[in-house]
Order: structure tokens, then C-alpha cells, then sequence
């Protein structure tokens, strides 16, 4: 299901939360009602904690992680890498990467299992990203922009990207993801598809100025329409398993 | 180029736009060779006085060039006003004064760095349109500080109303835009510079937005002598008071200013005579407009203690667009409010505190408000 909100009369829902499969980060500040909606849509099944990463509210762009792990900048405090520890569940590897490039979410975007990165990422950044993420990394550009992570989003049931991405690019791009693509925009046909929403496996988080148009093939392309937590360990087993001895 | 009302019978061709812009860049390389050969320190390094120029982009785009404007001003049927303002900055970089800190500048320590070309920017304005959303949102945003409201709603209705109201923009993506012609509308959203427009209160009243701004504006009313007549404006005479809303990016040159302002009465005023119905036309003859505007005051004075800390000015209150000035001093009445954000002042402004102000000015009054504002421009 996908909820639309906004965080101070701004529509950018994606720079200001971080969401995964496991936890979701929130920035601070802001209303209640922000921080409320992921309360009402998560308590219970995953952590939502609210942050700041460099002292800084966006902490969406600041950041990259999926279910394995999180990647933080180096500018994180030590005051918020131990916080952000203490309330992620142990199994999610909390690691601070010495990077020129510190925004991460921008430069890297990623699910369970693949992630795509800025092409002047270092060659360590991208080996910790294997390692922590536990994914495989490829660099990419998205329509021809450096920021993949700003102009793409995705799960592990699909995928949007920059409305301008070509149709070969889209194979390719979703050859190496192993996931459904669409092209498309959020927010009103804002291009930078990360500022404006943030997705897992069964939800999706837009903001508000996100058209009935738009939230629809963000629902099709994440299916997102039928899912519940429950129902996606089902359909993993189903397709893990495929013999029985 | 995107006609502007077409009942003004403009008469601009694309190849005359075209042809009177490569006319402009000659002069500009020879401009270029001149100044290159020139010192770069600025002509007048006098202390501005706290009101018109802004930065060092302003100062520059009003000492260097010679008068242009007036040109264009002379006649009224073209709605269309096309500005140069040679700014000493390689084309195509990056616009730095538009990603300067977002408070007005009034930087006065601020030297210039060695600058390799001038750049020639043209302001145009046209009428609103539904392209302009996200342009116009982002310089809406702190509109009501950071009240929760319908802001998309205000947006979509400034630019449902493409008879009074006007947007500026960049017109350089036209010409980076060789390869790709289609495509000149949808390149030029990010780049808009200025809105303003007038909004009937009464007309509007039931949209969402009209609603909460109404709200809003009641709840921050702390004096109660000030919230009766406000109740009063925003109610009863609603139908009669039109909504001022102008917000620019900080460094806007004050002549695209004053010709904003020159726009949006000179619209309004034909707006009485050229809406089709009597309806429309009625709700155009505004008898006050109200501003909701933001102000610097001098943390001193408000906590009426001596002046610890010098500020830069001892100017008790500092306007945020100059425009303000004259109309507080014009306005029937005024209030200031609190903001609840905590923005924190350039070191410049130390001494200073952000309050919003809300004022009240008379229609009749804005003939002589557009005589006062054109002579502080002059004046420079």
C-alpha cells in the first residue's frame, strides 16, 4: 500500500526517511504527524527510529542500507552511529564509510541483493558495500545522470526510474537488477524519483503532491497493492524450495 | 517563445527575439575585452544603504550597464520584458548567487573572487502557467513559515489565474536548448526566479488553502485591537482585499523587481476592464491588499535592553525586500509575528531576530507606492 505525507509542507518524503526491509529511519524535527504515519503504517513489524545523520534532517540522501546493513557517512556523529545501533536490530551491520562522496543515498541505490553506484565511487566503498549490504555492485548512470541514487528506486519486487531513461537502458538496467522497471516520475512529475518516495518489499511512502496517476503504476510496478509482511516470506518459500527430498 | 496575453496583440516574431539577442552578445564580447583590461574592483565600493542592493550581482548589473529598461517600459501593449544583466561569471556555470545563502545579502564584506567573463542574463516574464508548479512551490515554501497547509492548493490557484499574475524566468535555457525545442517549456521549470500575483480573498474563500491561510494568519494575530480589523478584512470585507504575494529568489535585481510590481497593477487595472464577466471584473477592484511578509528586527530594541552586541546596522528593523519599507509606511495598519522556525541570521545579523509582518495597504495608495519605488531604483 502506498501512503502519501509530508514532512513540513514538502513533498520530498525520500530525503527525509530512509526505508528498508528491515528498519526505517526518520528524520527528526518536523511535526509528529510525519514521524506518526510510518509509526501507523510499521509498529510492530519493523523499528522506525528517528535520526539525524551529520546533524543534518536528510537523512534519506545521507545514507544507504537494505535488510543486511547500513551505510552511514563519515560525517556521522559518534552520538548517532551508536544510536542508530542501539535501536537497529542486531542482524543489520551498522558501519561508517570514509567516503569523499558523502551522500550516499545519492550515489548508491539498492535492494536485498543488487545495488547500482555512482561510477566514481572508490574502489573500497564499493568492496564494503559488497560486504555490508551483502549485494552486488554495479556502476551505472541512470538517463545519463551520475546520481543513480537520486534517480532510481528499488525493490526487490520492482523498480522506478527517471522518466527520460531509454528503452534500452531500461533492459539493461533491469536485466542486471533482476526486477520489473517503469519509467516514471512522483510528486507531480518531479524527476528525482528518490527525493520524493521510499519503498520496501510491502510499502511505499510518496509525497503528497503524488498524482492518483503516478501512485498507481508506483503500486503496479512495486506490487504493492496485494502485499502484506506475512505474504512475502509464502512466496519466498515457494520459490526457494524447489525440490523436496 | 511562450505567447503572453494575446489580446495585447504582442508583435515579437522569434526571429527578432533571436536576432536582438545575438546583437547583445556582440556587445557583450566587445563589453568583455573592455572589462577583462579593466581592474575588477567594484565602481562604487560605498556602503549601501541597507535597501536596494543586494549583492555584489546587483551592484555590478546596476553600475556597469547603462540604462535599458526603459525601452521596454515605454510601451504598455507589450507584456513581455526582456533584461540584461551582465553578471561577471563564465556562462553556463553553476548560477553561485542563486545557491548563496537564501536570506537576503546585504554582504557588504564579501570580495569579489577574479572573475573570467560576463554572462548575460535575461529575465522574461510571462503569465503563469501549470508548468510553473514546482518552480512556484519552491519559492512558496516558507510562505506561512512552516504552518501545515494546503500549499499545492495556493499553487495550482496562483497560476489558474494567468490574467493577473506574473512569473519570471531565465530565458538562457532557450539558448542551450538548440538540439531540443520542444523541450524549451519543460527546461525552463527549474528556473524560475520570481512570482507575484493578487488574489481575491472573497473570491477564493472556499478553497482549502484561502481557509488555513485565513486560520493562520487569526492565530498569529497576537494584538487584539490589530486581529479585529484583520477579522474584519479576511470576513466581511473580503471581496474588496486582494492578496500580495511577491517571493523571489534572494538576489533578484532590484529593476526586475519594480517592473513585477509595475505588472501586476498594470494587470490588475486591466483585468477591470478585460474579464468577461461582470463577476470577474468586480472582484479585480480591489480596495486593499494585504502582505505577509517577513522583516528583521533588532533583538535589542525588542528586548528594549542597550545594544550589547553591535550590529552591523543599528537599524531597528531591516526589510527583507526593500519594497516592504515603503509599504509599511504606507500601510493603513501592520502586525508582527513570531515565526517558529529557527533560522539562524547571517553573522551580518546578529543582533537581529526574523518576525513575520503582516500589513494592510489602501489601493489608492499603491499609485504613490510604484512613484516611490521607481525612484529608489533610479536613485541607485
Amino acid at each position: 500500500m502506498a501512503t502519501r505525507l509530508q514532512f513540513e509542507n514538502n513533498c520530498e518524503v525520500g530525503v527525509f526517511s530512509k526505508l528498508t526491509n528491515k528498519y526505517c529511519l526518520v528524520a527528526i524535527g518536523g511535526s509528529e504527524s510525519f514521524y506518526s504515519v510510518f509509526e501507523s503504517e510499521l509498529a510492530g513489524v519493523i523499528p522506525v527510529v528517528k535520526t539525524s545523520i551529520a546533524g543534518t534532517r536528510i537523512v534519506g540522501r545521507m545514507c544507504a542500507g537494505n535488510k543486511n546493513g547500513l551505510l552511514l557517512p563519515h560525517s556521522t556523529t559518534d552520538q548517532e552511529l551508536q544510536h542508530i545501533r542501539n535501536c537497529l536490530p542486531d542482524e543489520v551491520v551498522v558501519q561508517r564509510v570514509e567516503e569523499r562522496l558523502s551522500a550516499l543515498g545519492n550515489c548508491i541505490a539498492c535492494n536485498d541483493h543488487v545495488a547500482l553506484t555512482h561510477p566514481d565511487l572508490d574502489r573500497e566503498t564499493e568492496e564494503l558495500i559488497a560486504d555490508v549490504l551483502g549485494v552486488e555492485v554495479f556502476r551505472q548512470t541512470i538517463a545519463g545522470n551520475i546520481l543513480v541514487g537520486s534517480y532510481c528506486v528499488f525493490s526487490n519486487r520492482g523498480g522506478l526510474v527517471h522518466p527520460h531513461t531509454s528503452i534500452e537502458d531500461l533492459d539493461e538496467l533491469s536485466t542486471l537488477l533482476q526486477v520489473p522497471l517503469v519509467a516514471g516520475t512522483v510528486n507531480r512529475g518531479s524527476e528525482v524519483i528518490a527525493g520524493g518516495m521510499t519503498v520496501n518489499d510491502w510499502t511505499a511512502f510518496c509525497g503528497s503532491d503524488t498524482t492518483a496517476t503516478e501512485l498507481s503504476v508506483i503500486e503496479s510496478v512495486f506490487k504493492l497493492r496485494e502485499a502484506q509482511p506475512t505474504a512475502i516470506v509464502d512466496e519466498m518459500r515457494r520459490s526457494l524450495i524447489d525440490t523436496y527430498v | 517563445m511562450a505567447p503572453k496575453k494575446p489580446r495585447r496583440k504582442i508583435e515579437q516574431s522569434e526571429n527578432s527575439m533571436k536576432s536582438k539577442k545575438g546583437h547583445n552578445l556582440v556587445d557583450f564580447d566587445d563589453k568583455l575585452t573592455h572589462m577583462a583590461t579593466q581592474s575588477h574592483k567594484r565602481p562604487m565600493k560605498k556602503r549601501p544603504t541597507p535597501m536596494l542592493t543586494f549583492s555584489s550581482f546587483a551592484r555590478c548589473n546596476l553600475f556597469s550597464l547603462p540604462k535599458f529598461c526603459n525601452s521596454s517600459s515605454s510601451s504598455p501593449s507589450t507584456n513581455s520584458f526582456s533584461e540584461e544583466s551582465a553578471i561577471s561569471q563564465r556562462k553556463n556555470s553553476k548560477k553561485v548567487e542563486e545557491t548563496e545563502s537564501s536570506s537576503d545579502d546585504y554582504d557588504d564584506d564579501e570580495e569579489d573572487e577574479v572573475e573570467d567573463g560576463t554572462v548575460q542574463v535575461d529575465f522574461e516574464f510571462f503569465d503563469p502557467k501549470p508548468g510553473d508548479f514546482h518552480g512556484v512551490k519552491l519559492l512558496l515554501q516558507r510562505y506561512l513559515d512552516n504552518y501545515q497547509w494546503d500549499l499545492s492548493g495556493f499553487v495550482d490557484l496562483i497560476l489558474a489565474q494567468t490574467t493577473v499574475g506574473t512569473v519570471v524566468k531565465s530565458a538562457e535555457s532557450e539558448e542551450d536548448a538548440d538540439d531540443s525545442d520542444g523541450d524549451k517549456e519543460g527546461a525552463d521549470e527549474e528556473e524560475l526566479f520570481a512570482v507575484i500575483t493578487a488574489l481575491n480573498l472573497g473570491r477564493y474563500q472556499d478553497n482549502q488553502c484561502i481557509k488555513e491561510l485565513k486560520q493562520y494568519l487569526l492565530g498569529v494575530c497576537k494584538e487584539d485591537s490589530t486581529k479585529v480589523k484583520l477579522r474584519q478584512v479576511l470576513e466581511k470585507d473580503a471581496r474588496d482585499a486582494g492578496l500580495l504575494v511577491c517571493q523571489r529568489f534572494a538576489n533578484c535585481p532590484y529593476q526586475v523587481v519594480l517592473k513585477l510590481y509595475e505588472a501586476v497593477f498594470d494587470e490588475i487595472s486591466w483585468a477591470t476592464e478585460d474579464e468577461p464577466t461582470q463577476v470577474l471584473r468586480d472582484s479585480f477592484r480591489f480596495k486593499h491588499y494585504l502582505v505577509i511578509t517577513k522583516i528583521l528586527e533588532n533583538k535589542a530594541q525588542l528586548l528594549q535592553k542597550t545594544v550589547k552586541r553591535k550590529a552591523v546596522w543599528a537599524e531597528p528593523v531591516i526589510y527583507m525586500k526593500q519594497e516592504d519599507e515603503i509599504l509599511h509606511e504606507m500601510s493603513s495598519w501592520s502586525f508582527k509575528f513570531e515565526l517558529s522556525a529557527e533560522e539562524l541570521a547571517p553573522p551580518e545579523f546578529k543582533g537581529y531576530k526574523k518576525l513575520g509582518l503582516v500589513m494592510l495597504i489602501k489601493a489608492e495608495a499603491i499609485a504613490k507606492f510604484l512613484k516611490k519605488l521607481k525612484s529608489s531604483v533610479e536613485t541607485l
